[in-house]
């Protein structure tokens, strides 16, 4: 187990350390320079700067370094924890972080459990029913649900229940109401997903022999689903919590937009756009680190659910 | 300074009557049994707007904030709306009529310039107070001139540095007094000195450093202070109640009526008109004019719409005409500008009473000169021109020439527009195939300056038609390659006497004289095509009163009164 965890967590880092120099190359080798874009928002453009003006320019925003020596810098200081300066913010990358990341997080925390919370109850619901014509639509209803397009859902929700009704506030970051329409936007899809895996998961268990030993043994059919069908179907789930945790960062970028909300994926977003390189690294560290954790505690998690599973067994 | 100045279309298009509907909910037994649970906290927390105090702040919501440089420095700044807000916060030496864009006074009492233009000698006003306590004198405004010019020093790319050029140094006369020196000659000094650009800011300020600046430590003498701005949410102004010495454009002389203003960013356009149809947004201030559907539907509502042409250039296309592009033609270009119907790009894109574009400059620029005649549509005007030109009709509905299909790129950024889309098939009528090519802003930088482009576009707002320079003259442009290219080399040296002579004027006929030949040439040469006057709308819930444009375009809160409708 210990050999295990310490290879996992090797593992980690080298996707860590993957996932942040492929960006830095990737954002280096986008068409327009950081400084060509930085000089242009404020209100000119390189070729119109004497050499010397450039140079100047060029200190003045940190970018008189080249490639690999700034590459190596970020790194070393990432390492200390010191993620640099946002060029176009002319703030410190973790400050920014840190009055960011508490919003994307309770957007992404809320959207995970009303996913899960929607996606168990449907799937559960759609197994417990047993008149034909409900039991379809039910199990229609996920294709449904990641068939329609985020920022149409978030615009719907917001008509309705912001402008319509008036009963939530429709943009902003503050308080808990801001954060019911966004959330639900967001845990749609995931919702959707988790729903269809869990119905196709009953179908399967319903069939296996130890369901007819419960029923023999007398049990009812609310019982036979919770005790023995849930726990049996519900294993792929955890994987797909897993993997959701990085679709719901790549969607919390059309929720903030669309909400106003001011968090880590509206910042990832526009970083990408005007080159700030700082910024975007130290995003995709943080949702890398996130991503590469949660999948840890979910392989962790399995022998535990699932005492079938060891891992022993794999790595020796 | 400033002579004519065509009337300008502030307030148009007043209709009131009807009122917004204000949701005020009592929330039914049955929706509280269903917010027990999940959502129980969240139904019951309130909106932070639904407060008490509505009554008397003015909400403004405009569109996505600027994500590409994040400041608020007035020296910094050239995005509109953050110009909007500092108007309200700092205050100038001078201010501009914008009725006829003559220079009045604002904190300075008075002025004389010397015969060479190369000394100003402001008296200021002796009653003015920083909203920090530090009095407003001749060493703040030394300390702010000389702060702005050493920003410029360490970063000659800042906006404010064209307001700021030839700026020497500053001489204190006397605690009231101060002398602005310039080392060589702007004639549009003194219409600088009335901008936000170069708005006085407390010493304090200064002692800053200028990210600290941007991030909205900002101490002015203007109405309102600054009470916070966080980028791409808001900001909030708070009234100060000692105000007393506003410039003869406002009509408020004390202090403001509302007593706070509350700005938003909000991106996403049905989002933002929402709030303003649902009462929670008193004015709606986007970047772009509104579609006919959107102003039908907020005048319904009892909302009026508000609109003046920004100063400063039109929007205008203009060509590459360098390295054997298409449009190193002049026949080809006068095709062109013959080929564009400008009357149903103003008609179709936006409504009826959008005014059409008459020139290369805004009708708000001091100095502007009407062009409408040469600017006319004339499509069989276009044809012969380009038959004449060796290009001819082929099966396609193109031209071609020696195999050559008559393609112009056009380099946009991020999205291409109805307008665009317009534009292109007009020209398609003629034979013209116009590309549009959408980039990112990167891209479409780095586009421009390796001169990869037929025609391009960009803009600047500044009531002095000196503002050109920063786009067409090689020596001061921000793309000094766009600014090249946009016309032919013997054009080129012609436009240049006539900024130089433009800027070394000391007398305005003089200056009507040089801007009014280089509107000219402009036109005649095709080296700038006018697609549409950049008219700003601004609606406002019929509870606001008193909206008044600035001569930049910019709005004073101080003088909005809100009101139950």
């Amino acid at each position: 187990m210990k050999r295990y965890l310490t290879g996992r967590i090797g593992q980690a880092l080298l996707v860590l350390w993957g996932a942040y120099t492929v960006t830095y190359f990737i954002l280096y080798m986008l068409p327009g320079d950081t400084l060509a874009i930085m000089l242009s928002a404020s209100g000119m453009e390189a070729d119109g700067l004497s050499p010397e003006d450039l140079a100047k320019a060029r200190t003045y925003y940190g970018l008189d370094k080249g490639l690999f020596e700034q590459y190596f810098d970020l790194l070393w200081r990432a390492l200390h924890g010191d993620l640099g300066q946002s060029l176009s913010l002319g703030r410190p990358v973790t400050t920014l972080l840190a009055e960011r990341l508490p919003q994307t997080l309770a957007l992404a925390g809320t959207a995970i459990v009303l996913s899960l919370l929607a996606g168990v109850g449907l799937a559960y619901l759609t197994a417990y029913l047993q008149w034909r014509p409900l039991k379809t639509a039910l199990a229609r209803l996920p294709s449904l649900g990641f068939s329609v397009p985020v920022f149409w859902m978030g615009l719907l929700l917001i008509q309705v229940f912001a402008f319509a009704l008036g009963w939530l506030p429709a943009t902003g970051s503050q308080g808990l109401a801001s954060l019911v329409l966004p959330a639900i936007t967001l845990a749609i899809p995931s919702a959707a997903v988790y729903a269809q895996v869990l119905q196709r998961g009953f179908q399967g268990v319903w069939q296996e022999p130890y369901i007819t030993t419960a029923f023999a043994k007398g049990l009812s059919r609310a019982q036979v689903q919770a005790r023995h069908g849930l726990r049996n179907a519900a294993l792929p789930l955890l994987t797909l919590v897993g993997l959701q945790v990085g679709n719901t960062v790549s969607g919390a970028v059309l929720v903030e937009t669309i909400f106003s909300r001011n968090g880590v994926g509206r910042l990832a977003q526009e970083a990408v756009l005007r080159q700030d390189i700082p910024v975007v690294l130290a995003i995709v560290a943080v949702s890398a680190a996130a991503f590469v954790l949660v999948n840890l505690i979910v392989d962790l998690l399995y022998p535990y659910l699932d005492p079938r599973i060891t891992h022993t067994a794999k790595v020796s | 300074m400033q002579t004519q100045l065509s009337p300008v279309l502030a307030g148009e298009e007043a209709s009131t009557g009807k009122t917004i509907p204000i949701k005020d909910h009592p929330m039914p037994p049955l929706h509280r049994l269903f917010a027990i649970g999940a959502l129980a906290l969240a139904l019951t927390a309130c909106s932070p707007d639904d407060g008490s105090t509505a009554g008397k702040t003015l909400s403004v919501a405009f569109w996505g904030d600027n994500t590409t440089l994040v400041s608020v420095d007035p020296f910094q700044v050239y995005w509109l709306e953050h110009r909007v807000l500092l108007r309200n916060v700092a205050e100038s030496l001078t201010d501009q009529d914008p009725d006829n864009g003559r220079i009045i006074p604002w904190l300075a009492k008075s002025w004389e310039v010397s015969a060479d233009a190369l000394s100003y000698t402001f008296h200021l006003r002796q009653d003015v107070t920083f909203s920090n306590g530090e009095r407003f004198d001749a060493h703040a405004v030394k300390s702010a001139f000389d702060s702005n010019k050493a920003f410029a020093t360490q970063l000659p790319a800042t906006f404010g540095a064209t307001y700021l050029a030839g700026y020497d140094h500053a001489e204190v006369i006397d605690d009231f007094t101060v002398r602005l020196v310039l080392s060589r000659p702007n004639a549009g000094f003194l219409q600088a000195t009335s901008t936000t650009n170069l708005a006085i800011l407390a010493p304090a300020s200064y002692q800053l450093s200028a990210q600290e600046r941007s991030l909205g430590k900002i101490i002015g003498t203007g109405p309102f202070t600054l009470e916070h701005y966080t980028p791409e949410v808001g900001a909030r102004l708070v009234k100060r109640a000692d105000y007393a010495w506003p410039s003869a454009n406002m009509r408020n002389q004390g202090p403001a009526h509302v007593d706070a203003v509350d700005i938003s960013y909000i991106p996403e356009e049905s989002v933002r008109n929402g709030l303003f149809l649902q009462g929670k947004a008193d004015i709606l201030w986007p970047r772009n004019p509104f579609s006919e559907v959107d102003l039908k539907l907020f005048q319904s509502k009892g909302a009026t719409i508000q609109s003046r042409s920004l100063p400063g250039p039109a929007l205008n296309l203009y060509p590459n005409t360098r390295n054997q592009r298409l449009l190193g033609d002049r026949q080809v270009r006068l095709a062109l500008q013959k080929a564009i119907d400008r009357t149903s790009y103003a008609h179709t894109v936006y409504n009826a009473e959008f005014p059409v574009v008459s020139g290369v400059y805004d009708v708000t620029t001091p100095y502007f000169k009407p062009q409408a005649s040469k600017l006319a549509y004339d499509p069989k005007g276009a044809e012969q021109l380009l038959d004449a030109a060796g290009w001819h009709k082929g099966e396609d509905g193109y031209r071609h020439k020696n195999g050559q299909r008559l393609t112009l790129r056009y380099n946009l950024t991020p999205a291409e527009s109805a307008g665009d889309v317009l534009v292109q098939d007009q020209l398609r009528k003629v034979g013209i195939d116009l590309k549009l090519n959408v980039l990112t802003r990167a891209e479409w930088v780095a586009g421009n300056a390796a001169g990869n482009y037929d025609l391009t576009s960009t803009y600047m707002t500044r009531a002095d038609p000196i503002i050109l320079q920063t786009i067409l003259d090689p020596r001061a442009a921000n793309s000094a390659t766009v600014a090249t290219n946009t016309y032919e080399p013997q054009t080129l040296a012609k436009a240049q006497a006539l900024f130089d002579s433009g800027i070394t004027a000391t007398a305005d006929p003089q200056r009507a004289q040089a801007y009014g030949q280089l509107q000219d040439l402009l036109t005649d040469e095709a080296s700038a095509f006018p697609l549409y006057e950049r008219v700003w709308q601004a609606a406002t819930a019929p509870r606001v009163k008193d909206f008044r444009w600035t001569a930049e375009g910019f709005a004073l809160f101080s003088d909005i009164q809100v009101g139950q409708p």
